[in-house]
C-alpha cells in the first residue's frame, strides 16, 4: 500500500506543473474522440511508445547518469519474443509479453555483469557493441525469420482480439499504450524516490562517494539496467502486435537505440517528465518532416539534416535539455 | 591451404588500411577526450573526394590523397570551431549525441547531394591488376598500393606526432591539457589541430579506399563502428597500438575465409552450414566488446 501511495504522490512537483500535467493527462484520454487523421494517431501511438522507451532508458541513464546505446537489442528481444510465439504457438500478447521481459531481463543481466564494469564512452561504446552482435545473430536465426524478419498475419484472427492484441483500429492500440504510459510514469515516479533511486543518483553525483557509503554501486546500476530493459521489452511486444512486421534490420536498429536516449536527452534526462516532453517534440517533428519534406523530389534526406541539426543545437546550446531551461528560468525567477 | 594464405593475406592488406582509419579517432581521442561518431563519415566524405577528383581530372586515383588529405582537414578543423567546441563544455553525453547528430547530418548531406546510388572508380593504372604470389594466392594491386601507401601515411603522422614541435605540443595537450595552457601552448589550435589531423588522415584512407570499394551515403557507421573495434584493441589514444590492432582486425574481418578453410579441411558439414558471411562483422564488434570488459587497456597493455 505504502508503495502505490508513494507512486501517486505527486506533491514535490509546484503546482503549475501538476495543472499542466493534468491537462495533458486528459487531452491523452480524450485525443480519439477528437476528428483525426490516421497519421495523427500513427504519431500519436509512436510518440506514447517511444516516451515509454525514454522513461526506461532515463532511470539508468537519467537517474543513473550511464549512457546506454544500446537500447534496439531490449526492443528487438520483446517484439521477438511475442511474434515467435504468436506465429509458432499461439500464444497471445499477455502471456507472450512477461516471457519476453524475463529473456530480457536475463539478457540484461549478462551483459550488464560485465559491462558496468566500464564507464563513460566505453561503456556507451559497449552497449552500441552489444546491441548489433545481438542484431546480427538475429539476422542469420531461422527460428527468429533471419534477415527477413517476422510477419503477424492479421487475417487469422478475428479482430478485435483483445488476448493478442490483433486490432483493425488503431484507437484499441492507443488505448493499451496509453495504460502502459499512465503505468510507466507511475512507476518512474515510485522509482526516482525508492531506496534504489536514490542510492542511483548519489552514484551518478559522485560514484567513489557513494561506494564510500556503503551502495553496492555495481549491483544497483545490474539492477536498474534490467529496470531500464523491462520498460523496453514491454514496448517491443507490443511493437511487434501493432506494427506486424518486424525486421531486425529496423527493429534492432542503432538509429532506435539513439533516439530513444535522444528523447529523453531533448526533454531533459533524470527528470520525470523529461522523455516524454522529448518524445512529444521529436516523434511529431519526425513525422510530419519526413511527410512534407522527404516526399518532395530531389529533397531526400533534408527532413533528417533538420532533425541532425536540432540534435547538434541541443547538445552544444543546452545538454541539460528542455527541462533543464526550465529548471533554469524558474531558478532566477526565485531569486 | 591456399583458402588461409590468400586470406590471411587480404586481412593484413586491408588492417593496414583500417590502421590508418582508426588513427584519426585515436588521435581525437587521445587529444581531446572525445568519441567522434562521425568519423566513418569523414571516411565517406574521403571517399567521395577522391572518386570526384579522378573522375573529374580524370587523374589516376592514387594521385588524389592530397585533395583528399585538404578536405578532410579542413572539414576537421571546420567542424572543431563550428560544432565541437561547444560541445566540449557540457557533460558526455551531449558529446556523444552531438558527434552522432554530426554523423546523421553528414550522412543526409552527401545523401542530399551525391545521391543514394552505389559509385565505384572504373579506370586507374592499377585497377584490375594483381600479383600472383604462388600458392594460389593472388593480391589486387589496387589494395597493395592502398596498403603501402597507409603505412606511408602511418609513418608520416607518427614522425609527425613524435619528431616535431607541434607533435610535441599535441602531445603536452593531452597529457594535460591546463598545464600545456601554463606553458604558453595554444591548447584550443591544438584541439583543432587534432581533429584537423584525424579528419585528414581517415579522408586519405578514404580515398585509398575508394580503389577498391564502391561508395555510398550510408557506409559510415560500419567504418566507424570498426574503428572503435581497432581503438579499443589498440588501447584509446595510442598510435603504435592502432596500427597492430588495425592488423588484427584485417584478420578477425576475415575469419569467415579461414572457417571456409577449415571447413574443407574437415570436411565439416555443421560448419558448411554456419552463416560466416553474414556474421563478418559480429566478430568485430564482439572483440570490441570483450576487449573492453576483459582488457580495457588495450591488446597490448600501451598506455599514451
Amino acid at each position: 500500500m505504502e508503495e502505490i501511495k508513494n507512486a501517486l504522490d505527486f506533491s514535490d512537483f509546484p503546482r503549475l506543473d501538476l495543472i499542466v500535467v493534468g491537462l495533458i493527462a486528459v487531452f491523452l484520454l480524450v485525443f480519439p474522440v477528437f476528428p483525426h487523421s490516421s497519421f495523427a494517431m500513427a504519431t500519436m501511438i509512436q510518440f506514447l511508445m517511444f516516451s515509454i522507451y525514454g522513461m526506461g532508458w532515463n532511470t539508468i541513464g537519467g537517474y543513473g547518469g550511464q549512457v546506454d546505446l544500446g537500447k534496439a537489442q531490449y526492443v528487438g528481444i520483446g517484439a521477438f519474443t511475442t511474434a515467435v510465439m504468436l506465429i509458432r504457438w499461439d500464444i497471445p500478447f499477455w502471456f507472450s509479453m512477461p516471457i519476453g521481459v524475463c529473456f530480457a531481463v536475463t539478457w540484461s543481466f549478462i551483459i550488464g555483469y560485465p559491462l558496468f564494469r566500464l564507464k563513460g564512452h566505453y561503456f556507451a561504446i559497449a552497449t552500441i557493441a552489444t546491441s548489433l552482435v545481438l542484431k546480427d545473430l538475429f539476422e542469420v536465426w531461422d527460428l527468429v525469420g533471419a534477415a527477413r524478419g517476422l510477419e503477424i498475419s492479421p487475417i487469422k484472427y478475428i479482430p478485435p482480439d483483445f488476448l493478442r492484441l490483433i486490432f483493425r483500429e488503431d484507437i484499441y492500440y492507443y488505448y493499451v499504450i496509453l495504460g502502459f504510459f499512465f503505468v510507466g510514469i507511475l512507476y518512474v515516479n515510485w522509482f526516482r524516490k525508492s531506496r534504489l533511486g536514490f542510492q542511483l543518483r548519489s552514484i551518478k553525483d559522485n560514484e567513489d562517494m557513494a561506494r564510500s557509503l556503503g551502495i553496492n554501486v555495481h549491483l544497483a546500476k545490474v539492477k536498474t539496467y534490467a529496470i531500464a530493459t523491462a520498460f523496453v521489452s514491454v514496448v517491443g511486444s507490443f511493437h511487434a502486435c501493432y506494427i506486424k512486421n518486424i525486421e531486425p534490420a529496423d527493429t534492432m536498429s542503432l538509429d532506435i537505440s539513439i533516439l530513444i536516449a535522444l528523447m529523453a536527452m531533448l526533454g531533459g534526462a533524470g527528470s520525470l517528465w523529461g522523455p516524454v516532453i522529448g518524445a512529444g517534440i521529436l516523434i511529431p517533428l519526425k513525422s510530419y518532416l519526413k511527410d512534407w519534406l522527404g516526399a518532395q523530389a530531389g529533397l531526400v534526406g533534408i527532413d533528417l539534416i533538420i532533425y541532425a541539426g536540432i540534435i547538434m543545437l541541443v547538445s552544444a546550446v543546452e545538454p541539460k535539455g528542455i527541462w533543464g531551461i526550465v529548471e533554469k528560468v524558474r531558478r532566477r525567477k526565485r531569486s | 591451404m591456399d583458402i588461409l594464405v590468400s586470406s590471411l593475406v587480404a586481412g593484413l592488406l586491408i588492417g593496414m588500411v583500417l590502421a590508418l582509419v582508426a588513427l584519426g579517432l585515436t588521435m581525437i581521442f587521445g587529444v581531446m577526450d572525445v568519441i567522434n561518431f562521425a568519423h566513418g563519415e569523414f571516411l565517406m566524405i574521403g571517399m567521395y573526394a577522391g572518386l570526384f577528383t579522378a573522375q573529374s581530372t580524370g587523374m589516376d586515383p592514387l594521385f588524389t590523397l592530397p585533395v583528399a588529405a585538404v578536405v578532410g582537414f579542413l572539414l576537421g578543423i571546420i567542424c572543431y570551431y563550428g560544432f565541437i567546441k561547444f560541445v566540449m563544455r557540457g557533460p558526455m553525453v551531449a558529446q556523444l549525441l552531438g558527434t552522432f547528430g554530426l554523423m546523421l547530418f553528414i550522412r543526409n548531406l552527401a545523401l542530399l547531394i551525391f545521391g543514394s546510388e552505389d559509385r565505384a572508380l572504373h579506370h586507374g593504372i592499377l585497377v584490375g591488376k594483381s600479383f600472383d604470389l604462388g600458392m594460389g594466392v593472388i593480391m589486387p594491386a589496387t589494395k597493395l598500393a592502398a596498403a603501402c601507401l597507409s603505412v606511408v601515411a602511418f609513418v608520416a603522422i607518427w614522425l609527425l606526432m613524435n619528431r616535431t614541435r607541434i607533435g610535441k605540443a599535441l602531445t603536452a595537450t593531452s597529457l594535460n591539457a591546463q598545464g600545456a595552457r601554463y606553458m604558453g601552448i595554444p591548447t584550443e589550435w591544438m584541439n583543432a589541430l587534432a581533429w584537423g589531423i584525424g579528419g585528414g588522415s581517415v579522408t586519405i584512407a578514404g580515398a585509398l579506399i575508394v580503389n577498391f570499394w564502391s561508395v555510398n551515403p550510408f557506409m559510415g557507421l560500419l567504418f566507424t563502428m570498426i574503428a572503435f573495434a581497432i581503438v579499443a584493441l589498440g588501447g584509446f589514444g595510442s598510435v603504435p597500438g592502432a596500427f597492430f590492432a588495425g592488423l588484427v582486425v584485417g584478420i578477425i574481418m576475415e575469419i569467415p575465409g579461414i572457417w571456409d578453410f577449415f571447413t574443407y579441411t574437415f570436411n565439416s558439414d555443421w560448419m558448411a552450414d554456419v552463416p560466416m558471411t553474414s556474421l563478418k562483422y559480429m566478430w568485430v564488434y564482439l572483440a570490441y566488446f570483450v576487449i573492453m570488459v576483459f582488457r580495457p587497456r588495450g591488446l597490448f597493455g600501451w598506455r599514451k
